[in-house]
């Protein structure tokens, strides 16, 4: 399905602030997958997932998506088969847009954009629907600015946004990250819903290693640019969070133990 | 105000309403302040009076005015979005081009109309309009434009559009060509200002190689003005507020005349009015809430 062959970056090559955030990686990810990315601070996880996505080039290496080679697509050549939510709940919507037109820029999401009406009446009923089964009450406010909208809501709305049109990969990057508790475990839940339904491949990028463990079927460590561990069915079933711990101090040194992963 | 003064600053703020659509679509949709605006208002009034001059069909040189305007405009996004020029640069660029492409075109610093055929002559034979002409052909221009533009906000690539001037990492992650949407909108918003800019001279009865300069000021302090009377709630209102901030404006440079300013003065007093505009949400919070002591 996402097939990542050696990549590699480098930022600000050259200079005094020369940072290597991907050497060499390489990752496959099946259809269906749902992987659970970790990693201290700096691992290069996000870097990862923005080298997929297209927000900058790789110096080095491949990247294809169901055989076809992305590597040199740009960013919104990439979106037909890409969902995504950002870590700050402001990045994902249009603040100064109505809801029912963030939705229906998702709606149009890899297919050609034309001088029609953007929002039919049936799409209108289609969004209604989609907004319930979020049950946040967004359904009767179709025509509200996004930016009254709660950070909670507006990553609801990102998450529907992104899985609106079944992407082929969505890409979740810390996305409840920024949301208290109650709304990121809410949040979380929708998430692991729509993947289920749609069986969507996906990468989410956590801090929190209960949720590492507990969501998706594999869960890959990163450290220094390298994926370090690869965690799979009976070996991910039995692993625990202090044997998760272990094997990040293992790899890296006591440094690795950051305060937001005791935290849990 | 007498009647003539009257219905003349009407006629002025209803043409250079057209203008100020354009700074609308850059400025506010778009969040790019583009200051190609003054070149390419002149580029517009220049083209058309060259053109009506050498005996062209008026309405063809009006054409061709806001044909002008747009490649301004297109030229202008290619600087910012493929050379990387940032947009006020890349807008002052244009402007400089401009100025001596103004001068080619026109071939002299200024052109006569007097007693041409304009759009305006033209419009005057229909039937009951007579000495209405310019006024009700910029009105009726005008409301056609700002109802295209209210629609085309409203298509699938307006909508686009208004995203990219609102959150473009956002809408690039949904599959939209940003810099061909920069340009795009940079393109009409040129257009539709040189197309005011073809009107403004055929009124006005000549061309000047220098009636541009400021513009961009002039359609800013509109699009503020309309925006505070009107409001924005939604984009049909919001177009709506800035075509009456185009009027307005127009009426507030009128009186401020008739007070007995000198015309010279003008442009220090609209750039009076874009700083209280800018200024006054600042100075509301300074004066209703509470600060750090200095």
């Amino acid at each position: 399905m996402l097939s990542v062959r050696q990549i590699q970056k480098i930022f600000n090559q050259g200079t005094i602030n020369e940072k290597s955030a991907l050497s060499s990686l390489s990752l496959e990810l099946a259809a269906g997958d749902f992987v659970t990315v970790i990693g201290s601070n700096g691992a290069g996880k996000s870097t990862l997932l923005n080298s997929v996505a297209g927000d900058f080039p790789v110096d080095r290496g491949q990247i294809f998506i169901e055989g076809e080679e992305i590597t040199y697509l740009p960013q919104h050549k990439r979106a037909a088969w890409i969902g995504r939510v950002f870590q700050d709940p402001m990045q994902g919507t249009a603040a100064s847009m109505t809801i029912e037109e963030n939705l229906v820029m998702a709606l149009r999401r890899g297919s050609r954009r034309r001088l029609r009406r953007a929002i039919t009446h049936k799409e209108r009923e289609y969004f209604r629907a989609e907004l319930c089964k979020l049950g946040l009450g967004l359904e009767g406010r179709l025509t509200n600015k996004v930016s009254l909208l709660s950070g909670g809501q507006r990553q609801a709305l990102t998450l529907l946004m992104a899985t609106l049109r079944e992407p082929k990969l969505l890409l979740l990057d810390e996305h409840t990250a920024a949301l208290d508790p109650k709304t990121a475990a809410k949040v979380l839940d929708l998430t692991c819903q729509v993947a289920e339904d749609q069986r969507l491949t996906t990468l989410m990028i956590t801090h929190n290693l209960d949720q590492a463990l507990g969501m998706g079927n594999r869960t890959i460590m990163m450290h220094e640019g390298r994926i370090i561990l690869d965690l799979q069915e009976r070996e991910r079933a039995n692993m625990t969070i202090p044997g998760l711990l272990e094997m990040f101090e293992k790899a890296g040194g006591a440094n690795m133990l950051t305060d937001r992963m005791i935290l849990v | 105000m007498s009647w003539q003064v009257l219905s003349g600053t009407l006629e002025q703020g209803l043409m250079y309403a057209i203008m100020v659509l354009g700074v609308y679509l850059s400025f506010r949709v778009l969040d790019y302040a583009d200051l190609s605006v003054d070149g390419s208002f002149t580029l517009g009034a220049a083209t058309a009076a060259t053109l009506i001059y050498a005996g062209f069909n008026p309405w063809l040189a009006t054409g061709l005015a806001s044909l002008g305007g747009l490649a301004a405009g297109a030229f202008t996004g290619l600087l910012h979005t493929k050379f990387k020029i940032t947009p006020l640069l890349s807008g002052i660029l244009t402007m400089t081009a401009l100025y001596s492409v103004n001068l080619r075109v026109m071939g002299r610093p200024n052109i006569p109309l007097l007693r041409m055929r304009t759009v305006f002559t033209d419009f005057a034979q229909v039937p009951w309009v007579g000495s209405y002409s310019v006024l009700l052909l910029s009105f009726i221009s005008v409301t056609v434009l700002g109802i295209l533009l209210y629609l085309f906000l409203e298509t699938e690539i307006g909508v686009a559009l208004r995203a990219t001037g609102d959150n473009e990492h956002m809408i690039r992650s949904q599959g939209v060509n940003t810099d061909a949407m920069k340009i795009l909108g940079l393109s009409l918003s040129n257009g539709l200002v040189a197309f005011s800019g073809s009107y403004v001279a055929q009124n006005q009865e000549f061309a000047d190689v220098s009636m541009g300069i400021g513009m961009i000021i002039a359609g800013l302090a509109s699009v503020i003005i309309g925006e505070v009377l009107i409001g924005t709630r939604s984009v049909g209102r919001t177009v709506v507020a800035v075509i009456a901030g185009g009027i307005i404006y127009r009426f507030i440079i009128s009186i401020v005349l008739q007070l007995g300013l000198a015309p010279t003065d003008l442009k220090l007093v609209t750039a009076l009015i874009v700083i209280t505009a800018l200024v006054s949400p600042a100075v509301k919070k300074k004066l209703f809430l509470p600060a750090f002591r200095k």
